[in-house]
């Protein structure tokens, strides 16, 4: 089980984490922008391998999808996963696309006995090839469908019970759809099997005041700290990592808000021992 | 509704001309209606498309200003599906896009090419390059000297100033007036360590590269050369290419000399 906090490797720090170490105990590295032929992508990959460890996170593998996975991105994935040896594998339980055509987006499914049978037959077929238990990262969503007969939470645990995946629990995502979606954020850490979270995710969204938009551009904030104590609460120690894909800020101010993460989690843990 | 049904009626509502909502998608008791939770998705579709053009094509979209760029890349996310995986191949057929919407204004398309040819090059297949002294040892060798360009060479070939624009466009200056160049000339990209290069190519070079291609023997290329360009120095020019080829890290350290 890997300790530690870690953050998202962005091409905007390739060279605070080439010229010194940083005070950070892991990477999590975007799978899609590293399936490419070669150049710097790669060759980065390779330098800032050697000094730390890595995990993997994909945003194309459409889990969700009718139409099944796509053997070459699979094929891709694999190769890549050998080259980094990460410490997991992870993706997002959602669709992005069908019929050939992707929409570049991590679109919700429905959370129906119909949609279980096809990410069980999907999250199966990239365990084949991967020779490992996939990770599964809640979406942020806006839309919830009419025919939906499960909570999202629910559809979670039945996938990682029939085919023995991981969960990555966004925590910023659980509150952006309890936000939208007008459910208790409660209610989803506690309705997931606490054996099967592998990794914390922490962000930044916008608010539009009557809806979220889960947009990594902003620093974590108050109420998804909160929502993070609880999870700690919950869950214990799980590996977290600071999530932010756009409006990236200098390396150092990404590590204070990690250091935040640390603090918390030291806090909660500590007072969890004491209540025991 | 079944699961096919409803993931082929939300993409089509993604790739309509507008947003119509979708009675497939729950009113919530509060926040936003069904249509508006569904228009989110239509637009960050699109948005995230564009900037993907954006960012591909950075020259381009400077001299054609933000207005006009933003107009022309929605049309085109409008009338061009995604069949990728890597959403950074978007753009591959934007230049012939450009070609086609702006007919009168072909140095815009040649400058989308230029900026897609060269992002292709920065993330292109690797290769170990051949050096001055290895060429001299396959020659020691007695052999039939047949060499192989890097795999992220490729060529493309303006009509017009475009080479000059998208070097003022580089260094932050005003773009030249757009003039029909009397010759055509041809660029020649690749990628150098880690970073995309390109420059113009002489009539001479470009057949020598045209010949390298077809995976002549040098012998063969000399030969083709003078018979040309009657009037060069050939043996002079294809030295002087050759070391500029090494010089440039564009031909690979793949053997391919071998014994006639």
């Amino acid at each position: 089980m890997t300790s530690g906090f870690g953050l998202g490797l962005r091409t905007q720090h390739y060279n605070d984490f080439l010229a010194e170490p940083q005070p950070v105990e892991w990477l999590e590295v975007i799978s899609d922008n590293y399936m490419v032929d070669g150049g710097k992508p790669l060759a980065m990959l390779d330098k800032i391998r050697a000094n730390y460890p890595m995990v993997m996170h994909g945003v194309s593998m459409s889990i969700g999808s009718i139409n099944g996975l796509d053997k070459e991105y699979l094929r891709k994935l694999k190769t890549l996963e050998r080259r980094v040896e990460p410490m997991w594998v992870s993706d997002h339980l959602c669709w992005s696309g069908v019929h050939g055509r992707n929409l570049h987006d991590l679109l919700p499914l429905p959370y129906t006995q119909e949609a279980l049978q096809i990410v069980k037959r999907n999250v199966e077929q990239a365990q084949e090839v991967l020779q490992r238990p996939l990770v599964l990262e809640n979406v942020s969503s806006y839309v919830e469908y009419e025919s939906s007969e499960m909570t999202e939470w629910e559809f979670l645990t039945e996938v990682c019970q029939a085919t023995g995946c991981r969960l990555l629990l966004d925590i910023n995502n659980i509150y952006v759809s309890s936000f939208n979606h007008d459910f208790s954020p409660s209610s989803f850490i506690e309705g997931v099997p606490v054996e099967s979270v592998t990794q914390f995710h922490l962000a930044g969204h916008l608010n539009k005041g009557d809806h979220l938009i889960d947009t990594h551009d902003h620093p974590v904030c108050d109420d998804v700290w909160d929502l993070y104590r609880q999870a700690l609460l919950h869950f214990g120690y799980v590996p977290t990592m600071i999530e932010r894909d756009d409006n990236i800020p200098p390396l150092p101010e990404l590590i204070a808000e990690l250091d935040m993460a640390r603090a918390i989690a030291d806090d909660v843990l500590n007072e969890k021992k004491v209540a025991l | 509704m079944k699961l096919a049904e409803l993931q082929t009626d939300f993409q089509r509502a993604l790739f309509d001309t507008e947003c119509k909502g979708a009675d497939w998608i729950s009113e919530s008791a509060r926040g936003l209606s069904a249509r508006n939770r569904l228009d989110i998705y239509y637009n960050a579709y699109r948005l995230r498309l564009i900037d993907v053009l954006l960012d591909t094509f950075e020259h381009t979209a400077i001299y054609l200003g933000d207005d006009w760029f933003n107009q022309l890349a929605a049309g085109y996310v409008q009338s061009h599906y995604s069949t990728y995986n890597n959403i950074g191949l978007y753009g591959k057929k934007f230049p012939q896009f450009l070609a086609e919407q702006l007919p009168e204004d072909k140095e815009v398309s040649e400058l989308a090419l230029m900026d897609w040819k060269l992002r292709r090059a920065f993330d292109g297949i690797d290769s170990s390059v051949m050096t001055l002294d290895d060429l001299q040892q396959l020659a020691s060798e007695g052999n039939t000297i047949r060499l192989q360009s890097v795999p992220t060479l490729t060529t493309c070939t303006q009509h017009f100033n475009t080479l000059d624009i998208w070097h003022a466009i580089n260094q932050d200056q005003t773009p030249p007036v757009v003039e029909r160049l009397t010759q055509p000339i041809d660029i020649l990209i690749w990628r150098k360590q880690y970073s995309p290069h390109f420059r113009s190519l002489s009539a001479i070079e470009s057949a020598a590269l045209a010949s390298l291609a077809s995976a002549d023997s040098l012998e063969a290329i000399g030969a083709a050369l003078e018979n040309d360009f009657p009037d060069a120095d050939v043996a002079t020019e294809f030295g002087v290419i050759l070391h500029r080829w090494l010089d440039d890290e564009i031909i690979s350290n793949v053997k391919r000399g071998r014994r006639d």
